[in-house]
């Protein structure tokens, strides 16, 4: 029999060799090995009668639920889609005609979501929270404990089988949803496991929701080593350094804006954080000044920063930073490394030709981490995704150069991408959202401030159409999820534009950076 | 603690939530941030909050940001801290 690629496969695994290690704490709920791998099993064999295509829903916050529907999706040979819980209903609504879910699995969290309209555009199977902890129940019955006949490993599936589709912020407005094998999730902790030695004493934390891929890296690299996974419950997020003290906790992986937090709470002072070992950065630049800062107060850890975009499985290029440390001076961030094994990247040109060692050019990616694409959008895909020299690549859209040693460094967004407190945003899509919003041909948002090369918020600017201010924002909210709605919405007499008669987001950002310098001057 | 302050830290949570696209409406036992109304950005803001307005010390290794899950959990902590 040829090897399994089953996610769940980690779980099955860290049973047999430790039954009795804790494998998840949630709040109050804790589960071990064993405990887990029974109730992943039954709520696994009330899905698998349901799998067609084999998708199926998670609408979960940071729950036990959440991790168990997870593994019992995989476990019954599905494919999990993690639903963001702020998608306005109109939004949810279209995704779930859109991915047609043979199932659906929700916590007290994703439970509120359903609407008498939400429900109707749902999948008939309805997984909820059953009665006792970890179990489910359908409206008709709670489900019973797995009988002695049933399957006692994950199904069996090769690398192409799809383990997840995660869905991020698209240009026209429409998610895409990333589609993400599990061969190319063996590949990416085959790395990890490589360089880290993650093993059944650790004590990790889950610092993400399920709809951000970091959270598989956190998930799987804890159970394939048979350690412990403690879940940050939002309010943890908010005092991370605490939530690491209380927990004894030893490896780490992050966005650094949670570093940010962790300072603006008094949490970070030199060696409190004794206990880490493994620290991780991941999902947006991670500062020179931060990496510092983390150092003094984990004095026992290492601090690493991980580049890669969901299209090409959690990260695949890597920079170690506490041993021989490299910046990319210009934006006062860390560097982002080298390809991970069975990777390689390239910078190229427009015309998707490499470009010499030192210039400036598209960050383009290759290799078995590869995502087989975008779910419905099969032109899309082929367009960021082209073969070049017979080879499949990815273009990330994010603006890079390597170095004369083979280091790469990542300078920003290509297009108007950018990345706010975690949330992958399309500006076109905001822009999109506004002129809806404003009953108005003309929007455009743009990051702003900005600092170390990050956005910190938006400014959505519109020339006047029918609806007045205070009706917009009201208006907006319904249309975008909230991560989306500009912080600022400026009405604007004429749009700036530039030689090709496209909005000029450059000189909106000059705009504001002018008002910038007037009010410090008047100051 | 008066039922002024009170009252400032239930409009925090009202503006929170409107700022977020949901009715300001909210149940005084409900859960604001496990049940995904509220994210960490809001709940930084709650906390200034209560910093503000009660003097909380949110550096002291005793005080458990888990437990201003809900407005009636923030009570409990206020009532526990100021007495």
């Amino acid at each position: 029999m040829t090897a399994n690629f089953n996610i769940a496969s980690s779980l099955q695994e860290s049973f047999s060799a430790h039954p009795d290690n804790e494998a998840l704490v949630a709040g109050a709920e804790r589960y071990t090995y064993r405990t887990l791998r029974e109730n992943v099993r039954r709520l696994a064999g009330a899905i698998r009668p349901c799998l067609t295509h084999g998708r199926v829903g998670i609408a979960a916050s940071r729950s036990a639920e959440a991790c168990i529907g997870i593994l019992a999706t995989a476990w019954a040979g599905g494919t999990y889609v993690p639903i963001n819980l702020k998608s306005p209903e109109a939004r949810l609504i279209e995704l779930f005609e859109r991915l047609e879910l043979d199932a659906l699995i929700v916590d007290w969290a994703g439970e509120k979501l359903l609407t008498p309209e939400v429900e109707k555009a749902a999948p008939g199977k309805i997984f909820r929270r059953g009665a006792d902890r970890g179990a489910f129940r359908t409206l008709e019955a709670e489900i019973d404990a797995p009988h002695e006949n049933d399957a006692d490993g994950p199904a069996h599936v090769g690398p192409d089988h799809l383990a997840y589709i995660e869905f991020t912020s698209g240009t026209t407005g429409k998610p895409k949803g990333v589609m993400v094998p599990t061969g190319a999730v063996e590949s990416y902790l085959d790395a990890m496991t490589a360089w880290y030695d993650f093993g059944p004493d650790d004590r990790a934390a889950e610092t993400c929701d399920i709809t951000f891929d970091l959270s598989v890296h956190n998930m799987l690299t804890t159970w394939k080593a048979g350690a412990t996974l403690h879940v940050l419950r939002p309010l943890d997020m908010v005092v991370p350094a605490r939530f690491i003290r209380a927990h004894g906790i030893t490896t780490w992986l992050s966005v650094p804006s949670v570093v940010t937090m962790a300072r603006k709470t008094g949490g970070l002072a030199p060696d409190s954080l004794p206990s880490l070992r493994i620290s991780l950065f991941c999902g947006e630049p991670l500062p020179v000044e931060t990496a510092e800062a983390w150092s003094r107060a984990a004095p026992n850890s290492i601090v690493d920063n991980i580049y890669g975009p969901t299209e090409a499985t959690i990260a695949c290029l890597r920079q170690p930073w506490t041993e021989g440390g490299l910046s990319t001076r210009e934006r006062g961030i860390v560097a982002i490394g080298r390809p991970y094994p069975g990777m390689e990247a390239r910078i190229v040109d427009a015309g998707g030709r490499t470009v010499a060692d030192g210039e400036r050019g598209e960050i383009a990616l290759a290799g078995a981490q590869l995502a087989r694409g975008y779910f419905g959008q099969p032109e899309l895909t082929a367009e960021r995704f082209p073969v070049i020299d017979d080879k499949r690549w990815y273009l990330t859209g994010d603006r890079g150069y390597r170095d004369a040693d083979g280091v790469f460094h990542h300078l920003g967004r290509l297009d108007n991408q950018i990345k706010l407190h975690g949330h992958r945003i399309e500006l076109e899509e905001i822009d999109m959202g506004l002129r809806d919003a404003a009953e108005t041909d003309t929007a455009a948002a743009v990051a702003w401030p900005m600092a170390n090369g990050t956005a910190e918020g938006v400014v959505g600017f519109y020339v006047p159409g029918e609806r007045n201010g205070d009706r917009i924002r009201e208006s907006l909210r319904k249309i975008l999820p909230p991560h989306m709605v500009p912080g600022r919405i400026q009405s604007i007499d004429a749009m700036p534009l530039n030689a090709n008669g496209k909005i000029d987001r450059n000189a909106l950002t000059a705009l504001l950076q002018q008002e910038n310098s007037g009010s410090a001057a008047a100051s | 603690m008066t039922s002024m302050n009170i009252q400032s830290v239930r409009e925090t949570i009202a503006d929170l939530l409107a700022e977020r696209g949901q009715g300001t409406e909210f149940r005084d036992d409900e859960s604001l941030f496990d049940s995904g109304r509220l994210d960490s950005i809001a709940a930084v803001n709650v906390l200034l909050a209560l910093e503000t307005e009660f003097g909380v010390d949110l550096s002291d290794p005793d005080f458990d940001v888990s437990r201003i899950d809900s407005l009636d959990e923030i009570k409990a902590l206020l009532g526990a801290t100021t007495s």
